[in-house]
């Protein structure tokens, strides 16, 4: 059974890519999100295997997410996606519970190990 | 009397007098220097000058004994220190190193045309008589507070 | 291992952390919906937990820990932020400076039982079943109980991020979290706060005490990614602190300031040197004598390069400060800054801490009007406060403004009649006569008159203090509007580019800081002004000093031909008639004995590149 994934980001445009690379690599999207307060909501609703979560979004930001979810489930695998020179925010996601970050311009390649490593 | 206290002093003239200070407060002599005027200050101070580099405030001591400059000086600024702080006296020229008995110093005595305030004592020395000045009162009025 | 070396290190860096702990306090305060601040304070505080466990100081590491439970608790909602909690956490944050000055003063006093006590009882707030904190980052999280003699448990771990990773310093972090699964970490090297900058040249340090193997251990840090190495040094082998090579060092200011001096005399034998080769006619030594003052040119550059701070530093003490003032005097007070990246030599920084001290709280205290009376007078109840830094020319400009009632000038001028009856007192002030007023030493310290009670408090001091920078204050107040005081300050102290005149044949250096332009007087264009002379020059009436009567100098006949210095600070301007300029030059402000009667105009003395004294002009002093 392939694992199920979580899409969180403001933008469409990395929402489609992301899910392309994963979906390539046969893992199967279950839902996407353009905000932090979606993404907790939805992940309350399908339980994915994996999130992939964006930093920066409306409404309520990635690492606020992060703490939400992870307030609830302390197991919850969450990417971070982070913008390069993000750097004191990816620590700080991390602190809040993420378990791996990738940094844009991304490389599927790179995507892909970061996921091997939060789902290993 | 080889035990008996002596008192080291340097010799200098100013105008017609020849005055002494004690050597203790006497950090070096120096040539006469190019002094930088200080407006707005006491005619007693004659101004400023390059010492190697630091700056040195010098009292004119004919000004303070009210003395007149003689012809022949070639000038002189004893470097002595006093209350903390470090003043050049501008002298006619610098006379001697005495060293001498304690003894042949007497208290102060009236001097005419002195104020007796700067005078400290007066001593004989070989045969020549010189005022022990009293640095301390000559320069109180005239340094910053 | 031995942990003193690293004393400053600790109490340093523990600075830095309760500094931004206040900050933060602040801003959540002020935005409860800033819930990043929480995030911020819990890994402060938890970064001087565990330094404080590591150096062995337990009376820090307890009360951080009793803190961070707090802010854990606070951060997981489990507890609610309301004023008293506040109250709480600017007490602890208090208390743990004291801890951690304490500590660096080598005692280490248990922490106070009744705050122990009360932030226990806060963090209590949290029920006994609620899920075991969603990331305590020292699982188990007990703080380590040691003294300093004992060797800190656990082996030594470092690892090597690969070098071609993005973000190497988050990826540490991943690996020390990695970690933390199979044990408790501490000592880790380079320490949090760096690795989130990009500072850190991927190489890690810590001790963990675990019970898991080696390899277990390497695996688990391995599964971060991009881990290249994983190694377990000896543990009796010098501590291993690879990755504290950063690229900043900590310089004692003595030595700075013993460089400047350095620098300033060798600026000095630099000009003199100029002179001298100029005499010569020879190639070889004017082509050294250039080489060297181009050298000695970058040279001052660096040092004073190397000096400059930001004056953030000092500000980041006001906030706190406004806040407890606030709330002792029943105001509500919004506190802003302003630039504070301008950069300041840090000698002028360390002097100007104190006047802004007496202007903010003046502010505070008599500027900003009680909530009611605000309100009442329709202004929002919330007074404010804005502390700014600007560069002006060559000096820098430190304004503190408030939207408060400003000065009641009607209620000075009665106050000064009283004090001082003989005293012809104007019935309007200007400013720069209020000033004058209320800067004189003990102005307010009379007994309190309604409207200006206590107004002035540390004018004096203010005044006193930037004057001897060779700085500047003005004011500037409207009835009902605010108030507000500009510092102005020179860069640095140490070299001042001078304009050198003449006046009857004697030079004065005035220094560029203050000089907006030179001109040529020219008769035709006297006014007068308030029944002073003064000099139209761009359509604008300046008040003009002659230098040679100012210095009282008769020497030679004035010259037919005058320059003239605009002089400017703010909006002040006078024109300084001189017989000659003569140049600039870099001069080194030298110290001497200044006799009694020594004119307010005369600034300072310096040697010239001749080797002649010179008198330096303080251009405050003539506007």
């Amino acid at each position: 059974m392939s694992h199920t994934v979580l899409v969180c980001d403001d933008a469409i445009f990395m929402r489609t890519m992301i899910s392309d690379i994963l979906t390539q690599a046969g893992f199967e999207v279950v839902g996407e999100a353009e905000s932090g307060s979606q993404a907790v909501e939805k992940y309350r609703a399908l339980k994915p295997d994996l999130v992939t979560m964006d930093i920066v979004m409306p409404d309520m930001g990635g690492i606020e997410a992060v703490r939400e979810i992870c307030r609830t489930d302390p197991e919850a695998k969450i990417l971070m996606c982070s913008a390069m020179g993000q750097q004191a925010l990816v620590v700080e996601a991390i602190q809040a519970g993420a378990k791996d970050f990738v940094v844009k311009p991304f490389q599927p390649s790179r995507v892909l190990e970061a996921v091997q490593r939060v789902l290993g | 009397m080889p035990d008996s206290p002596t008192l080291h002093a340097v010799i200098f003239r100013i105008g017609a007098l020849v005055c002494a200070a004690p050597a203790g407060i006497v950090r070096e002599i120096l040539p006469r220097l190019p002094a930088t005027r200080i407006p707005g200050v006491a005619e007693a101070i004659e101004g400023l000058v390059n010492v190697r580099g630091s700056l040195l405030t010098v009292l004119d001591g004919h000004v303070l004994l009210q003395q007149a400059r003689r012809e022949e000086d070639e000038g002189a600024i004893v470097v002595v220190d006093v209350a903390g702080r470090r003043y050049g006296l501008g002298v006619g020229g610098v006379i001697d190193f005495l060293e001498v008995p304690a003894a042949s110093v007497a208290a102060q005595a009236d001097l005419p045309g002195i104020d007796p305030r700067l005078v400290k004592a007066v001593g004989v020395h070989e045969g020549r008589h010189f005022i022990l000045l009293d640095i301390d009162a000559l320069v109180a009025p005239i340094i910053g507070s | 291992m031995d942990l003193s070396k690293y004393a400053a290190l600790f109490l340093a860096e523990s600075r830095e952390h309760l500094s931004s702990c206040n900050q933060l306090l602040l801003r959540w305060e002020r935005e409860p919906s800033a819930t990043d601040a929480v995030g911020g304070l819990f890994r402060s505080i938890h970064t001087i937990k565990g330094m404080g466990a590591t150096m062995g100081f337990t009376g820090v590491a307890e009360l951080a820990h009793r803190l961070e439970s707090l802010l854990d608790a606070l951060r997981q909602g489990q507890v609610a932020a309301d004023a008293r909690t506040f109250q709480l956490l600017f007490r602890a944050v208090d208390a743990l400076g004291v801890a951690v000055e304490a500590a660096g003063a080598g005692r280490d006093p248990a922490p106070e039982a009744s705050l122990a006590a009360a932030l226990d009882d806060a963090t209590a707030g949290r029920g006994a079943d609620a899920p075991a904190g969603g990331l305590p980052v020292l699982p188990g999280d007990d703080v380590p109980r040691r003294r300093a003699t004992d060797r800190p448990r656990g082996r030594s771990v470092e690892v090597i991020i690969r070098s071609d990773a993005v973000m190497r310093g988050a990826r540490a972090v991943l690996a020390v979290r990695r970690a933390e699964a199979l044990g408790v970490v501490s000592a880790v090297r380079p320490p949090l706060l760096r690795l989130e900058r990009e500072e850190f040249d991927g190489r890690l340090a810590f001790r963990i005490d675990s019970r898991a193997t080696d390899e277990e251990l390497a695996a688990v840090i391995r599964s971060a990614g991009e881990v290249v190495t994983v190694r377990f040094p000896e543990p009796l082998a010098a501590p291993a602190e690879p990755a504290d090579r950063h690229r900043q060092i900590r310089v004692d200011l003595g030595r700075l300031d013993r460089l400047m001096k350095q620098v300033g005399e060798l600026v000095a034998a630099r000009n003199r040197l100029g002179v001298l080769a100029a005499r010569f006619d020879d190639p070889t030594l004017a082509e050294q004598s250039d080489r060297i003052s181009r050298l000695v040119s970058e040279m001052q550059a660096e040092v004073i390069a190397a000096r400059m701070t930001p004056v953030g530093e000092v500000f980041e003490r006001f906030p706190r400060l406004v806040r407890d003032l606030a709330r002792d005097l029943g105001k509500r007070i919004r506190f802003e800054v302003e630039g504070e990246e301008i950069e300041l030599d840090r000698s002028i920084l360390d002097e100007i801490g104190d006047p802004l001290l007496h202007l903010v709280r003046n502010a505070a205290d008599h500027g900003i009007e009680m909530p009611e009376t605000r309100v009442h007078a329709g202004k929002p109840a919330e007074g404010r406060i804005l502390l700014s830094a600007t560069r002006e020319r060559n000096s820098v400009a430190l304004r503190v403004s408030d939207d408060g009632a400003g000065i009641d000038r009607a209620a000075i001028v009665a106050k000064t009649r009283r004090d001082a009856p003989g005293e012809p007192t104007p019935d309007a002030l200007s400013d720069d006569l209020l000033l004058r007023l209320i800067a004189r030493p003990g102005f307010s310290t009379a007994q309190a008159v309604s409207g200006v009670s206590g107004r002035g408090v540390g004018v004096d001091v203010a005044m006193t203090r930037v004057r001897a920078l060779g700085g500047t204050l003005e004011i500037g107040s409207e009835a009902g509007k605010g108030t507000t005081f500009t510092i102005r300050v020179p860069l640095t102290l140490a070299i001042v580019r001078a304009l050198l005149a003449d006046a009857g044949g004697e030079r004065y250096a005035v220094p560029l800081a203050y000089v907006a332009e030179t001109v040529e007087f020219d008769a035709r264009a006297v006014t007068a002004l308030r029944s002073r002379e003064a000099v139209v020059v761009r359509e604008q009436v300046i008040p003009t000093v002659h230098l040679r009567d100012l210095v009282a100098c008769r020497e030679r006949p004035a010259p037919m031909r005058r320059p003239t210095v605009i002089l400017e600070i703010g909006e002040r301007r006078t024109a300084l008639v001189v017989d000659a300029l003569l140049g600039q030059q870099d001069i080194v402000v030298a110290p001497f004995d200044a006799p009694r009667g020594m004119p307010p105009y005369v600034g300072g003395a310096t040697i010239l590149a001749d080797g002649a004294p010179a008198l330096v002009l303080d251009a405050a002093a003539l506007l």
